[in-house]
């Protein structure tokens, strides 16, 4: 079948504005949008820059705005968005080449969240594992499975006002290690996600919701922070 | 098995002004769900079922102000005008203008990035909201 490709392109040592470029490819509707990039690149125009690194959903490097939904390139095929396909980089950050952005303002407000495990207390007494059970597990299993890729917080109206806001993947970041009960540091967290750009920047938009390739339930994990600073609690 | 205390205390669990103002919104609206209702049933029980048609018992609930009833077919306003019912309306003007000027500085706070612009627009907002209030509060109690 013939699939019609938009592609956003920006080259900052030659052109002084963006443009889009249209590609007729012969194609699959089983292909990925990937595939389409790749073979642009391959066959079409060799100075297409985008990111992927592992092409399975995994990595999140190729996080892309697809017919106006941010989508991993890899994830999303060509039955499922049709065969005029738009492709553009994701909203809100600065664009480096073409559908390459500069991901500097979202891995700050990712750090700000301090997203490493903190247990200063002495390991259990047969010096190995702090054990936890599946119960425990389970409140903070779906903020886990993130993978960085940024379709959420880029999806994000306030993000898009203001990268000050901590976003979306942060706040999931937060919830997973406040709500782990071998963490110690709930309440530091807690502090800087109750920050003026913190949790009430959510204005419960679920881009985010719709966004994640992970299917992670982030508006939902948002609220149980909100609601956390209410009552407290984080078990 | 890893222990972990069930909740944080309230000074640690970052319950700070943004957040207060988070569920102060929350509850003004539910706040002015709570009184535009108690209004409308107030009207009601005063004889407006007979003389009013829905859109006065509508703008009556919604600013349950004895001028607003001084254009329908309500013969005696005595009953619409005591202090109760001004001091109804007085709480709907002060919850509605502080819920919709905050509203506005959080969508002013999705723009303005800088510390001292936020601090400007709510110096701005927090003016405007008393002032609001001063010229509503002023009319219920003297119209």
């Amino acid at each position: 079948m013939q699939i019609t490709l938009k592609i956003f392109r920006y080259n900052p040592e030659v052109d002084s504005t963006f443009h889009y470029e249209t590609y007729t490819l012969e194609g699959e509707e089983t292909d990925r949008v990937l595939d389409l990039l790749e073979k642009v690149k391959g066959y079409n125009d060799g100075t297409l820059s985008f990111r992927r690194s592992c092409a399975h959903g995994v990595c999140g490097s190729d996080a892309l705005r697809i017919n106006g939904r941010n989508y991993l390139a890899c994830k999303v095929l060509v039955r499922d968005i049709g065969t005029n396909i738009t492709v553009e980089p994701i909203l809100g950050m600065k664009i480096i080449k073409d559908l390459i952005v500069d991901m500097e303002p979202f891995f700050e407000n990712y750090k700000k969240v301090l997203p490493w495990f903190i247990n200063d207390s002495p390991l259990p007494a047969d010096g190995k594992e702090r054990l936890q059970s599946p119960e425990q597990r389970a409140i903070f299993d779906e903020g886990t499975k993130c993978i960085l890729c940024a379709c959420c917080t880029t999806s994000c109206p306030s993000f898009w006002a203001s990268d000050d806001y901590l976003g979306p993947a942060a706040l999931v970041t937060a919830h997973r290690f406040i709500f782990d009960s071998r963490d110690e540091a709930a309440s530091e967290r807690m502090e800087i996600v109750s920050e003026t750009s913190g949790l009430a920047r959510c204005h419960t938009a679920f881009n985010c919701t719709l966004a994640c390739p992970r299917e992670i339930p982030i508006t939902k994990l948002i609220g149980e922070l909100k609601i956390a600073t209410i009552t407290g609690k984080i078990e | 098995m890893a222990t972990k205390s069930k909740s944080l205390p309230l000074t640690k669990r970052g319950l700070n002004f943004e957040m207060l103002m988070w569920i102060f919104t929350r509850l003004s609206a539910l706040a002015m769900y709570a009184l535009i209702l108690f209004a409308i049933i107030g009207a009601l029980v005063m004889g407006a079922r007979n003389q009013m048609n829905l859109a006065d018992v509508l703008r009556w609930g919604f600013m349950p102000n004895n001028t607003h009833v001084l254009s329908t077919d309500v013969p005696d306003l005595a009953p619409w005008a005591t202090p109760f019912w001004r001091f109804v309306a007085s709480a709907l003007v002060l919850v509605a203008t502080a819920h919709g000027v905050h509203g506005l500085v959080v969508i002013a706070d999705d723009y303005i990035v800088s510390p001292r612009g936020r601090s400007i627009v709510r110096f701005i907002s927090i003016v405007f909201m008393l002032a609001m209030i001063g010229i509503g509060v002023y009319v219920i109690w003297t119209a």
